[in-house]
């Protein structure tokens, strides 16, 4: 479903992303997990088709960002970190605008929405301005807009942040729901309960770059740590994303990665 | 906004049917019924500027932006959109406003001017469109609503002038005027929703705020860059063939046109005859050597303030330092006969009309860059690139400028 091959992004005279290439199929989840600034978020807006890449290539069922980005997009639900919400429209008719961009006819669009908002506790709220919302709320919105239109790749930044234990359980299940589906997911965020939950692929990224890319027990194995003697237990996600990328190590690759 | 909107006309409306009751001259208020008309629709036409400016930068500052673009939205569509939305408002509360308008002051009045309405209304669609474009434009490129706001002086001055132009046209009371003004507003407003399109990148929207240290060091860099590798005089002219030619073209147009008013009296001899007399005599001064200082530093100043204008024209002062000679010399010619006007620039034209084509032409070019925007980015550079070839330029015009001047005085 989505194949990224050899991705670069320059901003100016800085490089925040270099060479990574990764591959997510059909209901499969990938979760990029690394430090703030690392190019996660620079790498999701490249799959999304909203950046262009300034080298490799992003294909979205078979389609080149490059080529078609526009047709790219159509497939792709991006939930940027910030949800940016319309404050001064109800969650209704803000989902009932998106959906019409994304051409969904309005019965099937209202009867979606309408699931969607009681999914997520929001049905009683739907008709309030958006700004009025709690943070928590905004992002289940942002959810929801992200996914309305059945995207073939749901790209989430940090989807959960906001929420509550609940809710973001609830999140989770949703977006599992969408990979039996045959969705595919590109997940980013700091949450490492999160990454365990939905992984089944984990790209660990710093300074703009992947570090390892591959499934939790290929990382236990790449990591070199071993399982906790005195408690028999295996060493956790986070355990394995410190061994990987290491203190200190990324404000160096950061230096290194400018200079280039 | 829709408040002042209907506000504004009941009580322009008002005042002029008070004046008429209370016996106001007849020409006195129907010359105030009309710029009562032109007030009532520029108040929600000046709404537009607010709105058009915060259409981009406004989204980005709420987060709302990355959303928008992430849609499969192409570029023209959300472009189209938002120029569109703004202007559906700021025009309907034009149209609002002046409706109200005349259905409070013109029904028993026995008056009403219907030919200048109907240019009025035209020539606010064209106004608000510029206006609205070229803040759409602003709000593409600034990173803040602060930003976007200091910017807006680059539309606000210029539209004062042109506000300034159409009151005035008003006053007058000939419709055709309007149209004509209407139609320089349409052409300005073209020229500005092309760039807009030309230049939206949802790469520039996006792009994160690097590399934005050291402004002066940035500025520096830039200006040195742009002299770098520029061609020779002979190689530019090659180059810049395409602006030449039009500059050379604006002598022999400017001739003819200039001919055809003086010999159709379209401009009356009267107001044209000192500036023939002042071009003919240009000096009072005592010798030989301060009057061909005195044509130099004159012709030095109009290729400086012609390269200066031509970012705010789009090029047209490169083409009217062509045209406006070859008008003066066809006019001269009207007036006279061919043979008398061209004794007038013998020889120094030989020199100063290749130098003013070049000059024009280099103009042309700055003005071409000015209203050329690419999704890639890359204005200031290519604004900058114009500019150097320009100034490098001089460095052979300035001479012959001297020459010139001094085979004026001598041989003319």
């Amino acid at each position: 479903m989505l194949e990224v091959d050899g991705l670069a992004k320059r901003y100016g005279e800085v490089l925040a992303l270099r060479d990574l290439s990764v591959r997510v199929d059909e209901g499969e989840c990938l979760v990029l997990l690394g430090r703030n600034g690392a190019g996660k978020t620079t790498a999701l807006r490249c799959m999304a088709g909203v950046l262009l890449p300034s080298a490799g290539n992003v294909k979205v069922d078979g389609i080149d960002a490059a080529d078609d980005p526009a047709a790219v997009r159509a497939l792709v639900g991006l939930m940027p970190e910030v949800p940016g919400l319309y404050e001064r429209m109800s969650a209704r008719s803000y989902l009932d605008h998106f959906g019409a961009i994304y051409d969904l006819e309005p019965s099937l669009r209202t009867r979606r929405i309408g699931e969607l908002l009681e999914l997520f506790e929001l049905a009683d709220a739907g008709d309030r301005w958006l700004g009025t919302y709690s943070k928590g709320m905004r992002q289940k919105v942002a959810l929801i807009r992200a996914t309305l239109h059945r995207p073939r790749l749901v790209l989430a930044d940090e989807p959960t942040s906001a929420l509550d234990p609940d809710s973001a359980r609830r999140a989770w299940n949703y977006l599992k729901d969408l990979q039996k589906d045959g969705c595919a997911l590109v997940i980013c965020t700091h949450s490492m309960e999160e990454a365990e939950n939905l992984a089944g692929d984990i790209g660990i990224m710093s300074a703009g770059r992947a570090l390892a890319v591959g499934s939790i027990v290929e990382l236990r194995r790449r990591s070199g740590l071993k399982t906790h003697q005195e408690v028999r237990e295996l060493p956790s996600l986070q355990d394995i994303y410190l061994a990987i990328v290491g203190n200190g190590a990324a404000e160096h690759e950061l230096a290194e990665t400018r200079s280039a | 906004m829709v408040a002042l909107t209907l506000a504004i006309p009941l009580a322009s409306g008002s005042g002029v049917r008070a004046l008429a009751a209370f016996g106001g001259g007849t020409a006195v208020v129907n010359r105030l019924a009309l710029v009562g008309a032109f007030f009532v629709v520029f108040i929600p036409a000046s709404f537009s500027l607010v709105l058009a400016l915060e259409s981009f930068v406004g989204e980005r500052e709420r987060t709302t932006l990355e959303v928008l673009l992430s849609t499969p939205l192409r570029e023209a569509e959300i472009y189209a959109g938002k120029v569109a939305a703004v202007l559906a408002v700021s025009l309907t509360l034009c149209y609002g406003g002046l409706l109200v308008y005349c259905l409070v002051t013109f029904p028993g009045l026995g008056y009403f001017p219907l030919a200048i309405l109907l240019a009025l209304a035209l020539s606010t669609i064209c106004q608000v469109a510029a206006m609205v474009a070229g803040a759409v434009i602003i709000s593409l490129n600034a990173r803040t609503m602060r930003a976007a706001n200091v910017m807006a002086s680059f539309i606000i001055l210029p539209m004062s002038i042109a506000l300034q132009a159409e009151a005035a046209l008003i006053l007058i009371g000939r419709a055709e005027y309007l149209w004509a003004f209407a139609l320089l507003m349409l052409v300005v407003a073209v020229v500005f929703l092309r760039m807009g399109f030309n230049g939206f990148s949802r790469e520039a929207l996006l792009a994160r705020d690097v590399g934005l240290r050291n402004p002066w060091r940035r500025a520096v860099n830039a200006v040195r860059g742009s002299f770098e590798g520029r061609p020779g005089l002979l190689r530019l002219v090659w180059m810049r063939r395409t602006p030449m030619l039009i500059a050379a073209a604006g002598f022999p147009i400017g001739a003819v046109a200039g001919y055809l008013a003086g010999a159709t009296n379209v401009i009356p001899a009267n107001v044209v005859r000192p500036v023939l007399t002042s071009l003919v005599r240009t000096t009072n001064a005592s010798g030989a050597i301060d009057e061909a200082l005195l044509i130099f530093s004159h012709n030095v100043l109009a290729f400086v303030l012609v390269a200066a204008l031509a970012i705010l024209t789009a090029g047209l002062s490169g083409f009217l330092l062509t045209f406006a000679p070859g008008f003066i010399l066809g006019f001269a010619a009207a007036l006279t006969s061919w043979t008398f006007a061209l004794s007038g620039i013998v020889p120094n034209g030989f020199v100063e009309i290749p130098a003013a084509i070049i000059a024009g032409g280099l103009a042309i070019q700055i003005g071409a860059a000015a209203i050329h925007m690419d999704p890639s980015g890359g204005w200031t550079a290519r604004v900058l690139a114009a500019f150097a070839d320009y100034v490098r330029a001089l460095r052979w015009l300035v001479p012959a400028l001297a020459v010139a001047s001094v085979l004026e005085v001598l041989l003319g």
